[in-house]
């Protein structure tokens, strides 16, 4: 999906990942592909459930045992990431594709130091002794806007705020200078204004580094801001992909147009906000054909029996409804 | 609802008027749990919400705005300061005129997961604030708990169901209609839809806004989704580290903020538009909120502001004035930097 001839860093096609549960088979997962170019950053947006989080899991090779990854390929710089082995893997995971986690309290260890974190990092990943280990340590805390980095690189995960905390996971993240990073909402737990700040320290990095990023987010504003393109997954499917622009602008899929009416807006007030009917679905008792058609205001019949693909409507521009051309500008909408 | 039907009708008192509030958290430490320090969650605030209006509270983690909302309901003690509710104190009133009043004070919670007991049908959890006001003889609150319940958008035959049998959004109606349930006329809304999926939210702020207008309810709304706030909101009061830094109708705070905190608080959300996101100007600022047990002197703001003169704004205490009529804001320099201007020291600059 990318249509300026630079080969992809990443390219994950098919991606199945299922879970098994005594209720039945979880298909968090179910048939998703995308790109990422080398210096892109794509947005990966969903709601709970829609399968952005398991997306990235796969891609680490981190999905718990309960769950499995079915079915498709993970090609990183032209390796096929599903025939590592565990070893292997653990040479890319951290080293060439590194990752962020919402919550950098339970993603740090409370029981070593800051700097003895990233350092063991370091030595792990790049056979360097502890002293220029814990040298770089210093200057990647320095890097990601840490004050006082020498001190602080003395100081355990607790003592830190939340912005400082996530600041020293980037700067862990990239100790290896990975080609690429998986930031799974790394600012929902942060407030408004820290998280202008580590999105501006990410956009810099990503300038200053090249590195490729992908963020997974609820938040559309987050998205709008960072990413270059976006998918947008519903019940364990990519709904609609294309440029940030374009899909902001001119959503081709109902779901992502219905989200984007039915938030309030910071720079405009509504008088009421046209929200979307109904639930997301379980993944366990998905609906037949189109995953969104019960909430869809422009469901017809075909929509309740045929899943539709996701196709090119224009331009590097995917969607995966049947109606993708005509709902767009809607005249009137179906009555549910 | 009509902030110029209040500045007309001045007579009308507000319903809830809070004068001065106060509220300190001892710091305990040692063996013998000597007070060490005090947290000041809650520093000398005045607010009013007057009838049918909602009041949006905004601020950052531990700005003191859940406090407030507990202090405003008495479910804490205040330390000092006064709470009008039509006029009576609630910090002065007997045990049984308070219980009478909370009648008429509800709040919704933020998790609609913690907040409904796992064992109770939800007939029973929104009984129970029916049996606990002695309102009607059984018939009359199976009756209301239907009503209720029809209200809030549920389906009056799940009433013997258990709430995980619920999603999240429909949790939240369910607490919803347990407040409602004996006919508040205000309501304190804690961050009621900050744990629900963006799709659902849109739901949940459409229903509180169709209650508001039908039963007449004063909402003092609080969260730190700028953007849902805006929306609900009728006014809006910011808060930091314990102190309301600024308040005025809501179309003033959000088009022409005085204080540099909020003008940096509305510059930091990012907007779902591309084009227009990528166009604006963001006042990032320098490091993080200090903390509440030893706030910074003079203006609390100061150690993070674009704009702080020194030594007037680390010696003063700015006070919560009026910069425009109905438009008050705690800033030495009020007035004295629109919003992003390129005047302000350390505008768009990267956070330390």
């Amino acid at each position: 999906m990318t249509d300026d001839g630079r080969s992809p860093v990443l390219r994950v096609s098919g991606l199945k990942t299922h879970f098994y549960t005594d209720e039945g088979v979880v298909k968090a997962v179910d048939g998703v592909s995308f790109d990422l170019a080398p210096g892109e950053v794509l947005g990966i947006v969903g709601e709970s459930g829609s399968g952005k989080t398991v997306c990235s899991l796969s891609v680490l090779g981190l999905i718990p045992a309960s769950g499995k990854v079915v079915d498709g390929a993970i090609e990183f710089a032209g390796r096929d990431l599903r025939a590592l082995s565990d070893r292997e893997m653990q040479k890319v995971r951290g080293n060439e594709i590194a990752m962020i986690f919402q919550d950098p309290l339970t993603a740090l260890n409370p029981v070593f130091t800051i700097g003895d974190q990233i350092a063991e990092a370091v030595q792990l990943h790049q056979g360097a002794d502890y002293r220029s280990a814990m040298e770089l340590a210093v200057e990647l805390l320095d890097r990601v806007g840490i004050p006082e980095a020498e001190s602080r690189a003395e100081e355990y995960p607790h003592q830190l705020s939340g912005g400082m905390r996530q600041r020293a996971m980037i700067a862990m993240a990239l100790s290896c200078r990975p080609r690429v990073l998986i930031a799974d909402e790394p600012t929902t737990a942060l407030d408004v204004t820290i998280q202008a700040q580590i999105l501006t320290l990410m956009n810099d990095l990503r300038r200053d580094l090249g590195t490729s990023i992908i963020i997974i987010t609820h938040d559309l504003g987050v998205v709008a801001e960072m990413a270059d393109t976006v998918m947008v997954m519903y019940g364990g499917r990519a709904v609609e992909y294309g440029s940030v622009d374009s899909v902001f602008e001119r959503p081709r899929h109902p779901y992502t147009w219905g989200l984007l009416r039915s938030l309030p807006r910071l720079d405009e007030r509504a008088e009421t906000l046209p929200s979307i009917p109904g639930v997301p679905p379980s993944l366990i008792f998905l609906p037949e054909g189109c995953h969104f058609a019960p909430r869809c205001g422009f469901r017809r019949e075909i929509c309740m029996s045929d899943y539709p693909e996701l196709r090119s409507i224009d331009d590097g521009h995917l969607s995966a409804c049947h109606f993708a051309e005509v709902f767009a500008e809607p005249k009137e909408e179906v009555s549910a | 609802m009509n902030p110029e039907g209040h500045a007309a009708g001045t007579a009308v008192p507000p319903l809830i008027e809070v004068e001065g509030l106060t509220k300190h958290f001892p710091v305990r430490g040692g063996v013998l749990r000597r007070k060490v320090g005090v947290v000041h969650a809650v520093d000398d605030i005045s607010l009013a919400v007057h009838e049918g209006e909602t009041l949006g509270l905004v601020g950052e983690s531990g700005c003191g705005k859940s406090t407030t909302a507990r202090l405003v309901l008495r479910l804490l003690p205040a330390s000092s300061g006064s709470i009008r509710y039509w006029g009576r104190d609630l910090i002065q009133v007997s045990h049984g005129e308070l219980n009478a009043l909370r009648k008429e004070m509800q709040i919704i919670f933020q998790d609609p997961y913690a907040s409904l007991n796992p064992r109770m049908t939800v007939g029973n959890i929104i009984r129970e604030a029916l049996i606990i006001h002695r309102i009607g003889t059984r018939e009359e609150q199976d009756e209301r708990v239907k009503e209720l319940l029809r209200i809030v958008g549920l389906n009056p035959e799940h009433v013997d169901r258990y709430p995980h049998e619920f999603s999240g959004g429909q949790r939240q109606r369910i607490g919803i209609a347990r407040a409602l349930a004996s006919r508040p006329r205000f309501v304190v809304c804690d961050e009621p839809i900050s744990a629900l999926d963006v799709s659902i939210q849109a739901q949940v702020v459409n229903l509180l806004r169709e209650l508001q207008r039908e039963f007449n309810l004063t909402y003092l709304f609080i969260a730190h989704d700028l953007a849902v706030v805006r929306h609900i909101s009728d006014r809006v009061a910011v808060m930091y580290l314990g102190t309301i830094v600024e308040e005025a109708d809501v179309d003033r705070i959000y088009d022409a903020p005085f204080h540099p905190y909020t003008q940096s608080l509305l510059s930091a959300v990012p907007i779902p538009d591309p084009k227009k996101q990528r166009a604006r100007q963001r006042i990032v600022l320098q490091g993080d909120v200090p903390s509440p047990i030893d706030p910074p002197s003079g203006c609390r703001f100061h150690t993070r502001c674009p704009i702080a003169q020194f030594p007037l704004c680390a010696s003063e205490r700015p006070l919560l004035r009026e910069v425009e009529p109905g438009h008050r804001a705690a800033c030495h320099f009020a007035r004295a930097y629109p919003v992003t201007d390129d005047r302000a020291p350390g505008a768009d600059s990267v956070g330390a």
